[in-house]
């Protein structure tokens, strides 16, 4: 398969959050603003890739019977990479994302990626899973949390075009706005990947 | 793959796993301790500046004093002048029942206990609603007030203090980590008096 038919699929048809609507829990919670859905979404890529990487490395090592506790512990070890890295670098992203970054290790998509393709396949090929994988995952945070933001907070990346004493339409940042808004991206996405699948 | 694998290697390979995992994550600990440790000793520093804002020339002790208000810890620095007299206080207190849990604020106060300004520095409040608790126009209200000076509840509560459009619930917890913060001034004086 080549690589531009490999993203163009994850990206829509098979995306992880509106394709397979994998991974909702920090999905919905983290994506308040457009700046935190993509701290979210690159710090999964880059847990989602090393585990692909290691997971694919070691899949004739280790036994099928404990691969689950393999690949958690592999995953649990990158996401603490990232929870410190993190807090090394972008201390106040990090206190914005704070407990969903921990959680990172329970996240759906990264054991179904390492489980369904990486204990399967190269490494090279995982390599680009793992990484279209969460490139996918980023994007669709990116939206989500720009939609948000736009609406909610009358800003995008934290830059205001709305002025301060105009009212937003506060729903929109919280709770139920992030079911909202999924739902008519889910709508929007399920169109866009109807149409990529007529061309074929 | 479908071949069961003898107990042993099972063993084996898990514990290999783990072991090289806690290998690599001791050396990241190693590596990046010190930026972290740097950020949270920048962030205090930015949270004192603010708290203690027109104050200048003065010093504060590296770690905090640590002591318990209504039940509740607290720490406090000590912000002293170049002859060591007191000139403010910056005062971490827990502002207690926000609206999704106890959030952490600094409260600056002179030596006479006036409020300089108020800082919050890590809370989980509702963005929008609660988290208004930041501007300005929430925070001016407290400045210049003293413990004896003021009714320290919101208005709906018979106080002093205007709450939030829609987030009483903060408000309140917000009043009274301040007002912890004046009991600890008077328990500071009397302690000094003594």
């Amino acid at each position: 398969m080549n690589l531009i038919e490999k993203f163009k699929k994850t990206f829509f048809i098979e995306n992880p959050v509106t394709g397979l609507l994998l991974g909702l829990c920090p999905t919905l919670a983290v994506t308040s603003s457009a700046e935190n859905g993509i701290g979210m979404g690159l710090a999964t890529t880059f847990v989602l890739v090393g585990s692909n990487l290691v997971v694919s490395i070691l899949k004739n090592v280790i036994p099928n019977r404990v691969r689950i506790p393999a690949f958690i512990v592999v995953i649990a070890t990158f996401v603490t990479i990232v929870d410190m890295g993190l807090q090394a670098t972008f201390f106040e992203l990090h206190k914005t994302l704070g407990l969903f970054i921990p959680l990172i290790v329970v996240n759906c998509i990264i054991l179904g990626r390492a489980e369904a393709f990486a204990s399967k396949n190269g490494v090279w090929d995982s390599f680009i899973d793992g990484f279209a994988n969460g490139l996918g995952f980023t994007f669709a945070l990116f939206i989500l949390g720009s939609i948000r933001e736009i609406f909610g907070s009358g800003a995008i990346l934290g830059f205001k075009f709305w002025p301060e004493e105009y009212r937003t339409i506060l729903v929109f940042v919280l709770a139920p706005g992030a079911f909202l808004t999924l739902g008519f991206m889910l709508v929007g996405m399920n169109k866009i990947s109807k149409v990529l699948q007529g061309d074929k | 793959m479908a071949k069961e694998e003898s107990a042993l290697k099972v063993i084996i390979v898990l514990v290999l796993i783990a072991f090289f995992s806690a290998f690599l994550l001791a050396y990241v600990n190693k590596v990046t301790s010190g930026p972290i440790e740097a950020n949270k000793k920048a962030e205090t520093k930015k949270a004192i500046g603010i708290v203690l804002g027109d104050l200048k020339d003065y010093t504060f002790p590296e770690n905090p004093e640590e002591t318990e208000i209504d039940n509740s810890p607290v720490k406090y620095f000590l912000a002293k002048s170049s002859d060591s007299s007191i000139v403010g206080y910056a005062i971490v207190v827990k502002g207690p029942n926000g609206f999704s849990s106890d959030f952490d604020m600094m409260v600056g106060l002179d030596v006479n206990g006036k409020i300089i300004d108020t800082y919050v520095l890590d809370h989980k409040e509702t963005p929008g609603l609660g988290d208004g608790m930041k501007n300005e126009g929430f925070k001016k209200q407290f400045r210049g007030r003293t413990l004896d000076n003021t009714k320290w509840s919101v208005k709906k509560d018979g106080g002093d203090i205007d709450a939030l459009t829609a987030a009483t619930i903060t408000s309140r917890a917000f009043t009274h980590g301040v007002y912890r913060a004046l009991l600890l001034y008077k328990k500071l004086k009397e302690e000094s008096n003594v």
